[in-house]
């Protein structure tokens, strides 16, 4: 752990992911304004006495959405996440432990899964569901959880022939104690690795649905339909796209510098030299 | 074999060179663009023929025959190749396009159009009432797949008695008629009679008779359309109209300041707020504005209560600002309707005036109706039951706004609301057909003719017709049948005036806006009005000239 | 394989019909010119109004002799391959065209990224932790986090309004096709630069970092050791032994990402109006097009399941311990 956090690059990831945390728990206590309160006659404000962050078309603070936008765009980041990895530990524990048809009928559900493009599998599914966040956030997570799957698979599959796991079941312990008390608990790094890339991806997924109309809808402030939102004025209205792109760009960023400083660390080849 | 790494390199290398070849070629095409910059759009030429007219369009059209093709991308491309018999002229009276009169029977069931002489499809045939006959026989077929049959159906008889002259009769006087047979596309008998409409490649292929006809249709890029020298309304200025396919509006807006294309439509925000601002924008584009003929409401379920109860109604449209709609929406680029009329138009009641603002008496009139906050959370209730519901509305950032604005001004008078926003398709097929919504803001676009039956006549209820909202007024049934058999402009528009009234006082829906249409279009196009007649800048596209000081560099043929 | 294909198709018809609404609730059809009777005679002409199971043994009883059916919502177009009718026209499949388009962007960017990533990996390794790794990982991840279609914008104008150094969306400039063959071919590679950098950043990172992992795994591997103490010319240690084994999950990687390959990119072609694959299959979705929907998920999948053969036996072919062990 402590090695972990030397590292430059995996210490500034923390950070940011820090940072972003704890702006989105506090937001409601230091968002200036309320992040639905218009005001037609603050229309497009730039930054400025005010308004930290400007206003948008219907004269709300950028500021205080981008606070409540952040509790979205992680939440959203967060729930996917946590749905695909529970569906991800079950199937590829069951996989791994028990092996034969069982994992090769999940097996198979995995290749086929994975040979549907996944955006497109998302947009279809959202376009038929009303766009709202909970549906979103069980899409994305209803579309990722396949890699999941496949590293707890692998982790299963190196350790049960490991010796504390051969010498607890010599002991008698049951498939349940097996797999709770033993693997999974050992398996544990890679799954959150992948679960903090994953919540990486889910923003950026986001912020993409937002692009096409599926996002979250108004008027629920997101970091990625802020973005949107602003894509027109882009030459005169930066604020609306600098903003809420930047706050994407440095989280996503601090989620994949964590998430990968975390893998460097758990495989100890690679940080040798 | 070069060892990896001097692979590498090379590749590194052949990147560059790349890279670098298309510095100098990318020098061409657009440095012209940049001498243009420096023109002067304030000079004045004389009309020119020549050019090419380049727009945007986010979406493309599936095919070029409007009665099937349906989208206003289909009928905005296919406006420029067909004619109808008749049109709209500056001031929105009708007039005739390829007739050149028209007589309506004493008993105001016939209609006899003379079509002008000599007119001629764009492959050189002659244009007779057999097309016209044929185009009619067409749209009223059970096996063409058209959704725009209805009107012509209630023509009983149509005939041609010479090739100059068609006549139709129908059952009972109908008065839109004329309006319906300014919006059908005649076709060409001869080169579809062997066709099965629906599958032809005429649709991508068409052979019309009005301005222009299509030179190339690009699939998903562009379609092209170059002059009709034999067009039966006289010869454009500009050669060609290029439309060029760009979903998305922020790209167009790049591809305008670049000057890659020369008109697109606006928003508010790009309209009010970003040209007075950019002045080398100004510069080499011109705005325009023009009222369409649509407006935007809130809906009622008329069958859901509390909305059954009219002082519930009323209530809500006195809750809603919409003074603040237009200004905060629109940017008050919009006039307030109190009718479903376009305002300045002959149907469009002079003397109705929209609900005002006024809280108080929303308060009053949601109490009279049994709505008070007993338990002081804010929010009236009734019964013991708060009083909330859902405004549904599409994904279009207008409405989206107006729903925001009136959620706001609901929870000042007590009434919460929640907005949800829904795909196009799924809220006509789980919403709107099944009647499944409290309330909804919508917007309605109208033909120019004033019958508003299908839209609020009791019969037109069913799932799937237009009179979603489920009103049924027996006055109002009344006055929209008998609209339908009065010819005569005077007493029909004091029937349209009454039904205005009635509706205003009911209040089934709260009228909220008609917003105006917003267009860019670059100064080397000469000749669009200033300020737009009631037909708006684009009833002269024909007389739009580019004066060849300012005409892009084109490729030339070789 | 077949089965597969089978599943992944009903699968497919089944959430399709779970959508509410067809072609025939589009935008058109709430005019109030356009009557109600009218769709449901459309909804019949189209069988919509049948059993969905009914409707799929239709759609696979044409399958069977591969033919995708007409579009919905493109007046008739054919799906998937140009159909001649009686007059001797020809009308162009969809997927014929946009498939075509979104394989030269899709290829255009692996090229980039094979061109890029590998020797970016390459040094990332070999220079691990000083100056030159940690400034590579970071341009890379900055790469990968960077919203698609923010960037795309900005580059657009910087790129197309701002200096006139690129076009700014379509494919072709006014003229096309009246340019000799060389600059016709260069106003399609300017038009595609920034679709292509656009579409290949993300992989870019992915696989630079992916690289960049292998080789320091390999390279700590002890048969590296070995070649080094042998006394092996160091280039021939890293290129000859390390990048090459390095590689070989590289090979396996290409062959799953043969989907993103067919894929497009939805939002890269909605900004840029490119008419690919993405944005075809997007336009389906929300006009309810189920002849267009089936024929890509279908052509999709099958493409894939024979992309990971393909890549399977290339892994095989290339590892010369399984080659060895498939001999014997």
């Amino acid at each position: 752990m402590k090695k972990l956090l030397l590292k430059p690059l995996t210490l500034i990831g923390f950070t940011i992911i820090a940072g972003v945390l704890l702006l989105a728990l506090i937001a409601p206590l230091i968002a200036p304004y309320d992040p639905d309160a218009i005001n037609v006659k603050a229309i497009l404000l730039s930054p400025g006495a005010g308004h930290l962050m400007g206003t948008d078309g219907l004269g709300r603070d950028v500021f205080s959405r981008m606070l409540y936008g952040a509790r979205i765009s992680l939440m959203v980041g967060f729930v996917a996440v946590g749905i695909a990895t529970i569906i991800g530990i079950i199937l590829g524990a069951i996989a791994g432990f028990y092996r034969g048809w069982v994992d090769t009928v999940i097996m198979r559900i995995v290749d086929v899964m994975l040979s549907i493009p996944t955006f497109f599998l998302i947009l279809a599914v959202i376009a038929f569901l009303t766009p709202s966040i909970w549906n979103i956030m069980i899409v994305i997570g209803l579309t990722s959880w396949m890699g999941v799957t496949r590293l707890v698979r692998a982790e299963f599959l190196s350790l049960r022939n490991r010796e504390f796991v051969l010498a607890a079941q010599a002991l008698g312990a049951k498939d349940a104690r097996l797999i709770f008390t033993h693997l999974l608990p050992n398996s544990l790094t890679p799954i959150i690795v992948s679960s903090i890339l994953g919540i990486a991806s889910a923003v950026l997924v986001e912020s993409g649905l937002s692009f096409l109309g599926l996002g979250v809808q108004a008027p629920q402030a997101s970091w990625g339909n802020i973005l949107t939102d602003g894509k027109e004025y882009i030459q005169f209205a930066w604020w609306l796209s600098l903003f809420p792109g930047l706050a994407i760009l440095i989280t996503v960023l601090g989620y994949n510098l964590l998430g990968d400083g975390l893998r460097d660390a758990y495989n100890p080849r690679s940080s040798q030299h | 074999m070069l060892s990896k790494q001097h692979q590498y390199g090379l590749k590194k290398f052949a990147f560059i060179a790349f890279i670098s070849l298309l510095m100098p070629a990318c020098g061409d095409s657009s440095s012209s663009n940049q001498a243009n910059k420096q023109l002067d759009y304030t000079k004045t030429y004389p009309a020119s023929s020549g050019g090419t007219l380049i727009d945007a369009m986010t979406g493309e059209p599936s095919g070029l025959i409007a009665m099937i093709a349906g989208e206003s991308a289909a009928s905005a491309i296919a406006g420029n190749i067909f004619n109808s018999l008749l049109k709209y002229d500056k001031n929105l009276d009708l007039t005739g396009e390829l007739a050149q009169s028209w007589d309506v029977s004493t008993d105001q069931k016939t209609i006899t159009f003379h079509l002008k002489p000599n007119l001629k499809w764009a492959d050189n045939q002659p244009l007779t009432s057999d097309d016209v006959l044929f185009t009619w026989q067409k749209v009223t077929d059970e096996k063409t797949r058209t959704p725009y049959g209805s009107d012509f159906k209630l023509v009983t008889k149509a005939e041609t008695p010479d090739a100059n002259t068609f006549r139709v009769t129908y059952a009972a006087p109908y008065a839109p008629a004329l309006d319906t047979w300014a919006g059908l596309h005649i076709l060409p008998k001869h080169l579809l009679k062997d066709q099965d409409i629906n599958t032809t490649a005429f649709a991508r292929h068409p052979v019309g008779s009005h301005y222009y006809k299509l030179d190339s249709w690009k699939n998903g890029q562009y379609l092209k359309l170059t002059r009709n020298v034999n067009a039966t309304q006289g010869q454009a200025k500009i050669d060609n109209l290029l439309s060029r396919i760009i979903p998305d509006k922020a790209a167009q807006f790049l591809e305008l300041s670049a000057d890659n294309i020369d008109s697109m439509s606006l928003n508010p925000i790009q309209y009010a707020r970003i040209f007075p601002a950019r002045p080398e924008l100004n510069k080499k584009i011109a705005l325009y504005r023009e009222l369409g003929n649509s407006y935007t409401y809130l809906g009622f379920n008329l069958k859901r209560k509390p909305f059954d109860d009219i002082r519930v109604r009323q209530a809500i449209n006195y809750a809603i600002n919409k003074q603040e709609i237009i200004d905060g929406v629109l940017l008050g680029l919009g006039e307030p309707v109190a009718s479903p009329y376009k305002p300045g138009t002959r149907w469009s009641n002079p003397t109705l005036k929209p609900y005002p603002y006024d809280p108080n008496k929303a308060k009053a009139l949601l109490k009279e109706a049994g709505y008070e906050d007993h338990n002081g959370d804010g929010i009236v209730d009734k019964d013991g039951k708060p009083f909330s519901f859902e405004i549904l509305t599409n994904q279009n950032k207008e409405r989206e706004m107006t729903a925001v604005l009136i959620q706001r001004r609901l929870k000042d008078v007590g009434i919460s609301a929640n907005i949800r926003v829904l795909e196009w398709a799924s809220f006509l097929g789980r919403f709107i057909k099944p009647k499944e919504f409290d309330v909804v803001v919508l917007g309605w676009s109208l033909s120019l003719d004033p019958d508003q039956y299908s839209i609020w006549h009791s019969s037109q209820q069913a799932p799937g017709q237009f009179n979603f909202i489920s009103y049924n007024n027996p006055r109002v049934d009344k006055l929209l049948e008998a609209g339908r058999l009065e010819l005569d402009p005077e007493k029909r528009m004091k029937i349209y005036h009454e039904f205005s009234k009635i509706l205003l006082e009911d209040s089934p829906v709260v009228f909220l806006s008609a917003g105006y249409g917003l267009s860019a279009i670059h100064k080397r196009i000469k000749g669009i009005s200033n300020p737009a007649p009631p037909a708006g800048i684009g009833y002269n596209t024909y007389e739009w000239n580019i004066p060849s000081a300012y005409a892009r560099n084109e490729m030339s043929e070789h | 394989m077949v089965p597969l294909l089978i599943g992944i198709s009903l699968i497919s018809f089944f959430i399709m019909h779970l959508a509410p609404g067809d072609i025939t609730t589009s935008e058109a059809s709430f005019n109030p010119k356009a009557s109600e009777e009218s769709r449901q005679k459309l909804r019949e002409l189209y069988s919509l109004d049948k059993p969905v199971i009914v409707q799929y043994g239709l759609w696979v009883k044409r399958m069977a002799t591969l033919d995708f059916g007409t579009s919905f919502a493109s007046h008739q177009r054919p799906v998937f391959w140009q159909t001649k009718d009686k007059d001797g026209n020809i009308s162009l499949g969809m997927i014929q065209e946009a498939l075509p388009i979104t394989l030269l962007i899709n290829v255009l960017s692996l090229i980039l990224i094979i061109g890029v990533a590998l020797p970016l990996g390459v040094i990332s390794a070999l220079k691990q932790n000083q100056l030159a790794d940690r400034g590579i990982t970071l341009f890379v991840f900055i790469g990968f986090a960077i919203p698609g279609f923010w960037l795309a914008l900005m580059l657009m104008y910087w790129t197309g309004v701002q200096h006139a150094w690129l076009p700014i969306s379509g494919l072709e400039n006014m003229g096309h096709e009246n340019m000799p063959w060389f600059s016709r071919t260069i106003d399609t590679l300017k038009h595609l630069v920034l679709p292509v950098f656009i579409s290949g950043l993300t992989g870019l990172a992915g696989i630079s970092l992916f690289v960049r992992n292998g080789m320091l795994e390999v390279l700590h591997q002890d048969y590296i050791t070995t070649a080094r103490s042998k006394g092996l010319n160091e280039n021939r240690v890293i290129y000859g032994h390390a990048l090459r084994n390095a590689l070989l999950p590289l090979i396996t990687i290409f062959g799953l990402s043969i989907p993103g390959l067919i894929g497009g990119s939805v939002i890269a072609e909605s900004i840029f109006a490119i008419p690919g694959m993405g944005k075809l299959f997007y336009d389906a979705v929300l006009m309810r097009d189920f002849p267009v929907i089936m024929g890509i998920l279908t052509i999709g999948s099958a493409l894939t399941l024979i992309g990971n053969l393909l890549a399977d036996v290339a892994y095989a072919w290339a590892d010369p311990r399984v080659r060895r062990g498939v001999m014997q």
